[in-house]
């Protein structure tokens, strides 16, 4: 053995045994002290781009004196490595999902909701949501439902099925999310099979459609927004805000709908936190605060055109936004008959990720 | 100090660099490869040779086979491209020719990414050049086509900046003599200036090669449904699937294959320099 294969193998042994970065170890305790509601330094912000009004966090920064320190992430697991990183962030917008997995791993501060004014203002449906039980760690912000966009100019013959992907439009310009959660989740729901359907028999069966789905494809994008406004695509799965940001983007927004498909609607939420880490908790409770208030609300649904669930001017701001077409509308009652993305476990992830990858490979 | 000594101080901030940025990532991917992931979808360490297994399934080959064929296209088109621009250059810029390698690299100064972006405004549907071509425009996105393409356009600057040192090293005297021994221009570029600049176009053939079959953007944001590659393929797994493990077998893997073709490169290079010398 060299010496270059010897350092190899010291750094192999040194790190072999523990977990790679800090993965989950959090203390239960750390994350229930409660936090003090004030400024207590600038926000150390981590988000997805573009979704959230940035007149919002200069209202922020004007109320309190503070500046806003923004990143961002482009997917859930980059957001997990920056925090597996140990990166202090304030707050973070994660998904349903992932919620419930940093709440499981202890990654989040208690966020008391009586402290929050206007509260009581969010759907009673997120009193005690499945992902964080008692909703004492998170604070609800959108929701969205995943469908089919199209452009009623070009395709005549919608059906109300998620099978209009790939039948409804003769010119076959239709893209697929490049996600393997809302590809085989569709696939799942076009078999009748529950959405989150890991075993064999489901699994075998959603491959066969989205093989059969395939050919009928242009492509597998989840940049629906470029896709559609380009003219590459005229037909789109994607999620209902990102309709509402293309008609925005467009000079004949009324030929851009959304259609909520009859096999089922996955849906999903996402959410306000508080890392254990965060330096300046208090400020984030602050900034959460500032976005329960009903007329900043209204102003961010304006912007980045997905629902929150709140009542009142929230509420009725994004209803005003997709009045001409409601179907992009998702309500608390869509929320319920609608089917929700869970956690899977290790192995059933891996066996969804196989069949995708077979799919994309193929 | 003795001049032993003195070198090896010289080493030291390069072998630094190369333990903490390639020696240790290097054997963290390694130990990571070897892992699993908890149910959270943290990677753990461990003994799991299994995801090496899964690297060789069938239904991997198709686009292994895939990108090796995409890189190599790209190679030759890149070549094609740039072995008469950096000749031009080189032979006739006089001059000019600082201004004009400036200008044929200055579009690398603007990011990879950006630049495939730009590619969907103006390849789209309803983009630019759709919008001066008659009729119905033509389909160039999401085929194998615009992600050979969007490639070669990513990586052409690295072939053709050996290829111009190359031929700008060569002394243009020698294809007088390949004149004035009665060769056609044909035989003269392939008995004296091919041979001259071959080992240019080897080094940029590497460059292009290694990066374009590693490649994910182009397929991703140019490609249609079969133009999956072995660098999306990884991407999907540290960034979709978290299963850091199985990327990380997938990415050592695809590292010792390219090794084996470094060192058929270097060994050429090798060769070549001694028959020269």
């Amino acid at each position: 053995m060299d010496r270059r294969e010897l350092i190899l193998a010291g750094a192999g042994l040194a790190l072999a045994g523990c977990g790679v970065g800090d993965s989950g170890g959090g203390s239960k305790k750390a994350t229930e002290k409660t936090i003090a509601k004030k400024i207590d330094g600038d926000l150390v912000y981590f988000n997805w781009s573009e979704y959230l009004d940035p007149a919002v966090i200069k209202g922020f920064e004007k109320r309190h004196g503070v500046k806003v320190r923004q990143s961002y992430f482009d997917s859930m697991p980059a957001m997990m490595s920056k925090l597996r990183a140990g990166i202090a962030y304030d707050v973070i917008f994660p998904t349903a999902e992932y919620a419930q997995r940093l709440i499981q791993g202890n990654q989040l501060r208690r966020i008391d909701r009586d402290k929050l004014k206007n509260a009581d203002s969010v759907y009673p449906a997120f009193e005690s949501p499945w992902y964080d039980k008692g909703s004492d760690h998170t604070t609800p912000y959108t929701m969205y439902a995943t469908g089919l966009g199209y452009r009623a100019d070009v395709i005549k013959g919608m059906t109300g099925s998620w099978r209009d992907l790939g039948d409804a439009d003769p010119a076959g310009k239709a893209f697929l999310l490049d996600d393997f959660q809302e590809g085989i989740g569709m696939a799942n729901q076009v078999n009748a099979n529950p959405l989150n359907s890991a075993d064999d028999d489901a699994l075998g069966k959603a491959k066969d459609y989205l093989l059969e789905l395939k050919p009928k494809l242009r492509g597998f994008s989840s940049d629906t927004i470029t896709t559609m406004t380009s003219g590459n695509a005229n037909i789109q799965h994607l999620w209902n805000g990102d309709i509402v940001n293309i008609r925005n983007q467009v000079d004949d927004p009324e030929n851009y709908r959304f259609q909520k498909c009859k096999e089922g609607i996955p849906v999903g939420s996402d959410t306000f936190a508080i890392p254990v880490k965060a330096k300046h908790p208090g400020t984030a409770l602050l900034f959460i605060e500032y976005l329960l208030e009903p007329e900043v609300a209204a102003q961010n649904v304006g912007w980045m055109g997905y629902p929150m669930p709140y009542k009142g001017a929230a509420t009725e701001s994004f209803a005003s936004l997709v009045k001409d077409d409601p179907e992009i509308n998702v309500t608390v009652a869509d929320l319920d008959q609608g089917e929700q993305f869970e956690n899977l476990g290790r192995d059933d992830r891996q066996a969804w990720d196989q069949v995708w990858t077979e799919v994309k490979a193929s | 100090m003795s001049q032993r000594r003195f070198a090896a101080a010289f080493l030291l901030p390069g072998g630094l660099w190369l333990a903490l940025l390639f020696a240790v990532p290097l054997a963290i991917l390694l130990a990571i490869s070897f892992g699993t992931t908890d149910d959270l979808g943290n990677a753990l360490y461990g003994w799991y040779p299994e995801n090496y297994q899964r690297v060789f399934e069938p239904v991997f080959v198709p686009v292994l086979l895939r990108s090796v064929g995409f890189a190599l296209a790209t190679v030759v088109l890149c070549l094609a491209v740039s072995y008469p621009v950096a000749y031009y250059i080189a032979i006739f810029g006089g001059r000019w020719k600082s201004v004009l390698i400036a200008l044929v690299v200055l579009p690398f100064f603007v990011n990879y990414l950006v630049r495939t972006y730009a590619w969907i405004a103006m390849l789209g549907d309803d983009g630019v050049v759709n919008g001066v071509l008659p009729g119905d425009g033509i389909r160039f996105l999401n085929t194998p086509w615009a992600v050979i393409g969007g490639l070669v356009y990513g990586y052409l600057v690295f072939m053709l900046l050996p290829v111009y040192a190359a031929l700008d090293r060569m002394d243009p005297a020698l294809i007088e003599a390949g004149k004035d021994l009665y060769g056609g221009p044909w035989q003269t570029f392939r008995n004296v200036t091919w041979p001259h600049t071959f080992q240019g176009v080897l080094a940029g053939t590497v460059l292009v090669f290694l990066p374009a079959v590693g490649d994910f953007v182009a397929a991703q944001l140019l490609g249609g449904p079969d133009e999956y590659m072995v660098g999306n393929l990884i991407q999907q797994q540290f960034f979709a699937a978290e299963n850091w493990p199985f990327g990380a077998a997938l990415t050592t893997v695809m590292m010792l294959f390219l090794l084996v073709w470094m060192v058929l490169y270097l060994r050429s290079a090798a060769r070549e320099t001694a028959a020269i010398a």
